[in-house]
């Protein structure tokens, strides 16, 4: 039996609108600890890896470790139904013995999940029941790595300078030395550079 | 010099070789006492016999005086010609032509089967033509029943063409006339030669012309003799500009037959046919005292001595022709294709084939550096490549083939060989032709026809002897979706061939003798199957009597497109009537000369699960123009139309006016009467004759006659043709047109409930010349009996000799649209005949095979076994299958040519990509333009384009990148699955391509790719798929005490692999020929080999977990 109630439940559609162009099928973890993703994009070079810990659920329950297989596309159009501040729940039976018993209990609870929403007032409650899929998939891991260095800057900022040079050209090339760092791409029309200088307000540099 | 180890080494091999390499009987050298002729050698000429010689010796002493005579004359050419190279010559040869029999001019006639005739221009006969300078003389070559070689050197004829007499042109006219024309072809001409007679001679003669009928029969032409064949193109030119006459002003004139071939115009007016019998009687002929070919018989003769047999009874024979069957193979560098200004030929493979012979008269592989003995095969080693390409012209010279045939041998051996020795400057080397001292001409041709395309060639003439490209002939008989020989022949002889990329044969070339012996066999295979393909398809018998229907030389089929064969029927027929052959202006294809074509009635879509029966018309358009008398000179001039009585004319559909036949009776039909009864006749001979060859003759007459029959509609609609007529073409379909619906009309009409039938017949689809009827009954006994009486009903309503036959009852019958449909074909009640299919299996080369599979595995289950859930089921397991990437990769593989360089392609392609990324991989087995390109299509990132998402299958198979399942299931299976399913099922889309059965799939994780270069594998548990807190462990704690279960499942999957993977890896090694070597084969045309490549990655992660439990 696997069980999650999250109160703030923008956060799992914000995360999902995220994640849903980059990968399609996934497996999601249900472990002890959280909820998880991990999966990679399909030309190989982007890795998405997601942890919703068990602790930020409201109420969170996870008798065993399971793996739920999702069209993340589907997910998506069901938690658009979702209003911005309903509770979302996700609920599903964990089936056992997958192999041996999937003949006898074929439909239902064994291969969907359930989301439920309830809006704070408790005046409505939805249910929307998905079809699991069954992903053959390997799990990968990262391995500790130690970096030369690590940059920390503002998501909205890193999005915007990536937007822009993709108007100019289709790769770009990230140096970063003791002043900053540098994003630079070069096209048909000409080539463009944008440097971030290290600033203290937020910090840097290992 | 290693030449007696390699004597060795060839008395070891004869012995192994047994009597295998031919029939002893025919020869006078059996290959046992080989050893015998090479020990005597070193005896010196003049030595006496060896104690051991057989009993032959006596023929051997003859045999020996003819060849000191050839012997002396090549030597003087060769006179450094090495001791070991005069030793090769002597094993040669044994291959020689059988004696000549004895031959007195006087009193035998030659007899031979004509293959190949040419024309050179020389000096005319003094004695025949005393007062000719220089003249064409025809040379027919040809074998004689006993096998021995003719070349006949005709003399006396001459080429000429008319012009319509301009009126007022009178018999005293004649001679000014052409001393007018020789005076402007002299003109014309004066640069190059000397020669001052153009015009031999100018007649008056009576002929009628073809085009357009004419109440005058006879009326006056000139016939203009020229002396040699070039000159004819060039007066008429001037004829047809215009020329000034003397008392008749300036005129220009319309030329007829100018634009027959010197040859052809030579067979047609000595009545010979393509590959037919030509005899020679006693006191025609003369030998030449000093012959100019090799061939055995070489004789002058005046071309009006010369008889030419039908080809029937004793006639209808093939002679013992001899069929070379050759390959070479190249050493190239890594990353090129071999081009001869570098690349060394390394082995050249021959076998020799007797027509009619099961078994190969030779079977030669000569190679460069030493090689292991092959069984059954003899093998000849040297140091040099000179060495070997001057051997190969010794062999050709003589085993004295008539027909050379290959794969791809004009476009590749053959030029490459003459390629090369000209970088080597082996100036003696091409000279293969039978002709003496004449050298080999290549030239760049491009053929293009409507109906093969345009393809562009090399043309290598080689004199005396006919090529015949096995890749050629199946470009135009056959639609492969791969025209590679290994794919040709596993399609017509259902064998793989071993294919070695030719980036390893270099490396093979360089090793030991073993390596070396290995790419030789692999030679003679490739010559081999040229040979075996011939046989089997019956190209020599199908080829020739195509030859003797038509009329035309046996090189004219391959070389030229369908326009000649009816020319030449045509030019055959209308000298028979007197009549000639206008030669119009070959019009660039314009666009308003299109006509409209046949109907296609609309099909009505659906299942029918009642019998349908098909009214077939026999011969449609050849029996229209028979009934209807359409034809060139029956064709009425619109101002001619009012002087004809309005009841000896017929108005065509198209408003077109032919005369009836007592009027007039046309060629063409006369033609096609021909063509048909000679079919009937051949088909009912085929039903009498009991001897398998003389039914092979038979079967490939009747194809060849039909085939015929069926071409002289399309040559009167051919714009570019030789002689187009667009009013015949149109009247034609406008007639097929009118009597497809006039069919309709009448069963429909006959067949109702009000004429007391049980059901209305409906007509659900017909198409050119048949119509499919619905009789409403259920049973088959039924349907044919309406069938067959329909088809004779409506037989008589049209005029003769047009024939409505019922054939065939589809049941059940699946009608997808026009020219689609499929159906369970019934010719008995007892028992259906096959499955026939049209437009559906998708013989299309973008598909790859999963969908051909799919649909055929389908239309069985739907047609055969009526098992539609079965194959609704099918389609569903078959999707998850893709989905879980559980397919067989090399259904899923596509294959495009690659005809240019990626630089070249104006839009991206994907297969043009493909090469352009492999080449950045390992430009030596990247592949090259004129290469096919096999690709998978891959997941790639999202917006991604078509051609960004190829790759080559192996490496696919190697890094296990995932394919895009739903690619293949988007664009390759829905549209034909719909297809099928759309008339059957409801909801067909969402049923079969959005069921449960998709959400089961599997995500390969690949071991290429930007973020593979970073993170890991984990290791889940074996059980649940779990990820592992703790690496080591091969279960989760869950699983624990599943773990026997788990292990016993990972050893029998492990040992499951194991004996696949054991089992083709086997059958790959049966395939190259050894049991005791690597395979090296890289086919990417072949299934086994994308399977044996999965087999052994699947074992080796199947390895790897079984390694997991640590035991």
């Amino acid at each position: 039996m696997f069980e999650a109630r999250l109160i703030q439940g923008s956060l799992l559609k914000k995360v999902l609108e995220a994640i849903k162009d980059l990968v399609t099928d996934a497996n999601f973890d249900c472990s002890a600890t959280g909820f998880s993703l991990q999966a990679m994009d399909s030309s190989h070079v982007a890795l998405v890896a997601l942890l919703l810990r068990g602790e930020g659920f409201d109420h969170y329950r996870c008798d065993r470790n399971i793996s739920m297989g999702m069209n993340l596309n589907n997910m998506a159009k069901m938690l658009k139904c979702a209003g911005n501040d309903d509770i979302i729940t996700i609920k599903a039976d964990d089936e056992g013995n997958t192999v041996t018993f999937m003949f006898e209990s074929p439909n239902d609870e064994g291969n969907t999940v359930t989301f439920m929403f309830e809006s704070p007032n408790q005046d409505k409650i939805s249910d929307f029941e998905m079809k699991l899929m069954d992903i053959d998939s390997e799990h990968l891991g990262i391995p500790d790595t130690d970096y030369a260095s690590t940059v920390k800057m503002p998501s909205a900022e890193f999005a915007r300078i990536c937007r822009d040079l993709s108007t100019i050209g289709d790769t770009v090339g990230i140096s970063v030395t003791k002043d900053g760092i540098k994003f630079s791409t070069a096209g048909d029309i000409g080539n463009a550079n944008v440097t971030c200088r290290q600033n203290k307000t937020v910090d840097k540099v290992k | 010099m290693d030449g007696n180890k390699r004597r060795a080494a060839y008395g070891q091999q004869q012995q192994q070789q047994g009597g295998g390499a031919g029939p002893p009987q025919k020869r006078p050298y059996s290959s046992s006492n080989n050893n015998g002729v090479s020990a005597s050698y070193g005896n010196g000429r003049g030595g006496g016999p060896p104690p051991s010689m057989p009993p032959q010796r006596h023929l051997e002493e003859e045999d020996d005086y003819d060849e000191d005579v050839f012997l002396e004359e090549t030597l003087l050419r060769d006179a450094e010609m090495a001791e070991e190279g005069r030793e090769v010559a002597e094993r040669m040869a044994k291959w020689r032509r059988p004696q000549l029999p004895p031959t007195d001019r006087t009193k035998d006639s030659i007899l031979f089967q004509q293959l190949d005739i040419d024309y050179v221009v020389g000096e005319a006969d003094k004695e025949w033509l005393p007062s000719r300078g220089q003249a064409a003389i025809i040379r027919m070559f040809g074998v004689t029943e006993n096998g021995n070689s003719v070349c006949a050197l005709v003399h006396g004829f001459e080429p000429y063409f008319y012009i319509t007499c301009p009126p007022g042109f009178g018999p005293d006219d004649v001679e000014s006339f052409r001393r007018l024309l020789n005076d402007l072809m002299r003109e014309h001409n004066k640069a190059k030669h000397g020669c001052s007679v153009f015009v031999a001679a100018v007649s008056m003669v009576t002929r009628q012309s073809l085009l357009y009928f004419q109440k005058t029969k006879q009326r006056t032409f000139l016939k203009i003799v020229m002396t040699l064949p070039a000159y004819v193109a060039a007066c008429r030119d001037i004829l047809e500009r215009g020329i000034q006459i003397s008392g008749l002003g300036y005129q220009s004139f319309t030329t007829f037959e100018s634009n027959v071939l010197f040859a052809l115009r030579f067979m047609i007016d000595c009545n010979i046919g393509g590959g037919s019998w030509v005899e020679l009687p006693p006191g025609s002929y003369r030998f030449k005292s000093q012959q100019l070919s090799y061939c055995q018989y070489e004789v002058d003769v005046m071309y009006d001595k010369i008889i030419s047999h039908p080809s029937a009874g004793r006639y209808g024979k093939l002679a013992p022709v001899r069929i070379l069957s050759f390959d070479i193979e190249c050493a190239g560098r890594k990353g090129h294709f071999p081009e001869p200004e570098h690349d060394p030929v390394i082995t050249i493979a021959s076998l020799v084939t007797l027509q009619g012979e099961q078994r190969p008269l030779v079977r030669n592989v000569l190679t460069l550096k030493q090689c292991s003995p092959i069984v059954g095969a003899e093998v000849m080693s040297f140091e040099t490549e000179r060495d070997l390409l001057l051997a190969w012209r010794d062999l050709i010279r003589e085993v004295d083939p008539d027909l050379m045939i290959g794969y791809n041998i004009c476009n590749f051996d053959l030029p490459y060989l003459i390629d090369r020795a000209q970088t080597l400057k082996i100036n003696e080397f091409p000279f293969l032709g039978r002709i003496r001292f004449s050298k080999l001409r290549m030239r760049d041709t491009t053929f293009s026809s409507k109906a093969y395309g345009t393809r562009e060639s090399k043309e290598v003439t080689i004199e005396g002897r006919v090529q015949f490209d096995v890749l050629q002939a199946m470009q135009r008989d056959y639609k492969l979706s791969s025209y590679s020989l290994n794919a040709v022949s596993a399609h017509f002889l259902g064998e793989q061939k071993e294919d070695v990329h030719h980036s390893i044969i270099s490396d093979l070339q360089n090793g030991t003798p073993e390596t070396r012996r290995r790419l030789a066999v692999y030679c003679l295979k490739d010559a081999y199957l040229p040979q075996r393909l011939v046989d089997k398809l019956m190209y020599m018998y199908n080829y020739i009597e195509m030859a003797r229907v038509t009329g035309v030389p046996f090189s004219f089929l391959l070389a030229r497109g369908q326009s000649i064969k009816v020319m030449s029927q045509i030019l055959r027929k209308a000298r028979q009537r007197g009549m000639v052959v206008p030669a119009l202006k070959v019009q660039g294809g314009s666009q308003d000369s299109s006509y409209e074509g046949a109907t296609v009635l609309e099909a009505n879509q659906g299942f029918y699960e009642k019998p349908i029966a098909t009214l077939d018309f026999a011969s449609l358009y050849p029996s229209i123009m028979m009934a209807h008398n359409l034809c060139y000179c029956t064709l009425v001039r619109k101002e001619d139309v009012s002087s004809l009585p309005l009841e000896s004319v017929e108005k065509t559909p198209t408003g077109d006016i032919f005369v009836k036949p007592h009027l007039e009776k046309g060629i063409l039909p006369e033609i096609l009467e021909e063509l048909l009864a000679a079919r009937k006749r051949a088909k009912a001979d085929l039903k009498l004759a009991t001897d398998p060859l003389e039914k092979a003759v038979l079967d490939g007459r009747q194809l060849a006659l039909k085939i015929s029959a069926n071409s002289v509609y399309g040559f009167t609609g051919a714009t570019i043709g030789k002689l187009p007529c667009l009013e015949i073409s149109a009247s034609v379909t406008g007639y097929g047109r009118e009597m497809i619906m006039h069919t309709k009309k009448l069963v429909q009409e006959r067949y109702c409930i009000g004429n007391g039938c049980e059901h209305d017949a409906e007509v659900i689809y017909g198409d050119t010349d048949s119509v499919m009827v619905k009789f409403g009954v259920s049973c088959i006994e039924d349907a044919m009996k309406l069938g067959k009486e329909a088809a004779d009903f409506i037989s008589s309503t049209f005029p003769k000799p047009i024939r409505l036959e019922f054939e065939k009852v589809y049941y059940p019958y699946l009608l997808i649209s026009k020219k689609r449909y499929a159906g369970l074909l019934w010719t008995k009640p007892e028992k259906y005949d096959k499955m026939d299919t049209k437009g559906i299996e998708t013989v299309r080369r973008d598909n790859c095979m999963l969908v051909k599979n799919l649909v055929n595995e389908c239309l069985h289950k739907i047609l055969i076994e009526r098992d539609i859930p079965g194959a609704v089921q099918y389609v569903k397991n078959t999707i998850t299958d893709l989905l879980m990437n559980r397919m067989d990769l090399s259904l899923l593989v596509i294959t495009k040519g690659l005809t240019k360089t990626g630089e070249d392609y104006q839009v991206k392609s994907a297969h043009g990509e493909l090469a352009e990324r492999m080449r950045k991989r390992d430009p030596a087995t990247a592949p090259s333009v004129g290469d096919r390109v096999p690709y998978v299509i891959i997941k790639a990132a999202k917006g991604a384009k078509g051609y960004e998402k190829s790759e080559d299958p192996i490496y696919v198979l190697e890094n296990n990148i995932p394919i895009d399942a739903q690619h293949y299931l988007e664009n390759q299976l829905s549209k034909p699955l719909l297809r099928i399913f759309d008339p059957i099922l409801k909801n067909a889309s969402k049923e079969l391509l959005h069921g449960d059965h998709t959400r089961s799939v599997s995500i390969a994780t690949p071991s290429v790719g930007g973020m593979m270069k970073y993170a890991k594998k984990r290791r889940s548990c074996m059980g649940c798929k779990a990820p592992l807190a703790d690496e080591d462990n091969t279960l989760c704690s869950h699983c624990q005490g599943r773990e026997v279960e788990l292990y016993h499942k990972c050893v029998t999957k492990v040992r499951d692999l194991e004996e696949t993977f054991g089992r083709l890896w086997t059958q790959c090694q049966r395939c190259q020929g050894s049991l005791h070597q690597d395979v090296l084969c890289t086919s990417r045309d072949c299934p086994i080999f994308y399977r044996r490549k999965k087999a052994q990655k699947d074992l080796a992660e199947a390895d790897a977990q079984l390694s997991r439990f640590q035991f």
